[in-house]
């Protein structure tokens, strides 16, 4: 108990010293995980726009193929990515093995399937009539969508914020195509898995305090969106 | 009363479940004139608005509009910027009465200060003038409707199509409803109106339409 609790103290202490390498990290972790969403998300929406409100042949299948995906662990989509950009696989010619750009790919496979099926059940619970009032009323259907989007936003953050939550939080594929290399592609995550298995809790402690902060602020947020959204 | 033609629907058809919904042989607007669309629970009314509207795709459609003929399709953005359907419930988007109003403006690129222009005029209009910043979704039955018409007023449509627009109405809604219908019929705009309580809109319309296993009949106004 009390080596946690000293543990737990230098891990404040770390993190509000300022400490370098302790920030890079999470600087890393953030970087990569915000670009990999911010990739994710319009061709998610698009996807689940899609699968909502056309009739195509292959669409059940393409739901189903999505809510399996929902479950995939990390370490199957790092197995995945690191076939396709190892030396021997079909994209090793582009070197991006143990890149930032290789756990950005990771990370958006990882994600997409919670996009898509969060944004496709919040584009099924939309009220159908919302689409064809806005192109009655003379909307394109690019203005008519981005209305829909903003009548269903609630579930569209919410469906983001699950996202950004999973991938910032894996490790098993960042460590497999990231490598963990330090100033580079250690994250928060491969960082916490290498010091506790050096048995260095301390900035350990102080990086999964930083997940369970952006957890609390993610919430706090989300709450607030919410509020604005009713009614007076 | 009708002074030219607008647009003629020929030979719309449409099935669902491999049977055969709508047979209409010719379905006549014209500038000004308000139909009366009556007819049974499922007959079918509401497809041939959306229909008409743009917004439901028919399995077979000719169109006559300005001395050409046309396809559904090729004429889908023509019957779209000329014709609004407004649903049984309307439906409002979750923001203020004010920016619904405004929104088909918004989308139309129009600027802002003739948008506010036109809305206030709108609300004025309506008598919403008062409800402008509360919420359109937690407006009464009788003003959601109106918040509706308005909404598609400032557009200036050539032809209104109003699903059921007195359904769940005490009679003062339903008195202030027909009332704005009457102005708008008055300024110029068709309308084409279906209803089940033929007794409130009857006095409305210039021509009676009954949809019948799939066709339409002329029936009296009285």
């Amino acid at each position: 108990m009390d080596s946690l609790s000293q543990a737990s103290l230098e891990a404040l202490k770390l993190l509000f010293s300022g400490d370098r390498e302790l920030w890079e990290i999470i600087g890393i972790s953030f970087s990569v995980s915000l670009r990999a969403i911010l990739i994710a998300i319009p061709f998610s929406i698009l996807i689940a726009f899609l699968l909502a409100y056309f009739r195509f042949p292959g669409r059940r299948l393409l739901i189903s193929i999505f809510h399996t995906l929902l479950s995939i662990p990390a370490v199957v989509v790092g197995l995945t990515v690191y076939l396709l950009l190892s030396r021997s696989g079909p994209m090793g010619d582009l070197k991006l093995l143990f890149t930032q750009t290789a756990m950005i790919i990771g990370q958006i496979i990882l994600a997409l399937p919670i996009l898509v099926s969060m944004c496709h059940a919040s584009f099924q619970a939309a009220d159908k009539r919302a689409w064809e009032t806005a192109l009655t009323l003379g909307a394109s259907p690019s203005q008519a969508l981005l209305t829909i989007m903003h009548e269903i936003r609630f579930g569209l953050l919410a469906a983001i914020i699950s996202a950004f939550g999973r991938i910032i939080a894996e490790v098993g594929c960042s460590m497999m195509v990231g490598g963990n290399i330090l100033h580079y592609t250690r994250n928060i995550p491969t960082a916490i898995a290498l010091e506790t298995s050096k048995g260095e809790f301390a900035q350990g402690i102080a990086l999964g305090m930083t997940l369970l902060f952006l957890s609390l602020l993610l919430n706090l947020g989300m709450s607030s969106v919410a509020g604005k959204g009713e009614m007076h | 009363m009708p002074n030219g033609k607008l647009f003629s629907f020929e030979t719309v058809q449409k099935s669902f479940s491999q049977q055969l919904l709508l047979d209409v042989d010719q379905l006549v607007l014209s500038a000004g004139q308000s139909i009366i669309l009556s007819g049974d629970n499922g007959a079918g009314k509401t497809t041939l608005m959306k229909i008409i509207a743009g917004l439901e795709k028919p399995d077979q459609a000719r169109i006559q509009y300005a001395d050409k003929q046309h396809s559904w399709s090729s004429l889908r953005p023509t019957l779209i910027e000329k014709i609004v359907y407004l649903h049984q419930q309307p439906y409002l988007f979750n923001c203020s009465v004010e920016k619904n109003i405004e929104y088909g403006l918004r989308q139309s690129g129009m600027a802002v200060a003739e948008r506010r222009k036109k809305v206030e005029e709108g609300l004025r209009w309506a008598g919403l003038s008062h409800l402008a910043q509360r919420n359109a979704r937690v407006l009464s039955i009788g003003e959601k409707q109106r918040v509706a018409l308005t909404r598609a007023r400032v557009l200036n449509p050539r032809i209104l199509l109003l699903d059921e627009p007195m359904a769940s109405m005490d009679a003062a809604a339903r008195e202030q409803t027909c009332g704005l219908l009457q102005e708008l019929k008055t300024s110029g705009v068709s309308i084409i109106l279906c209803s089940h309580e033929l007794d409130d809109v009857l006095t409305l319309g210039d021509l009676h339409l009954r949809l019948q296993a799939g066709k339409l009949n002329e029936m009296p106004l009285s």
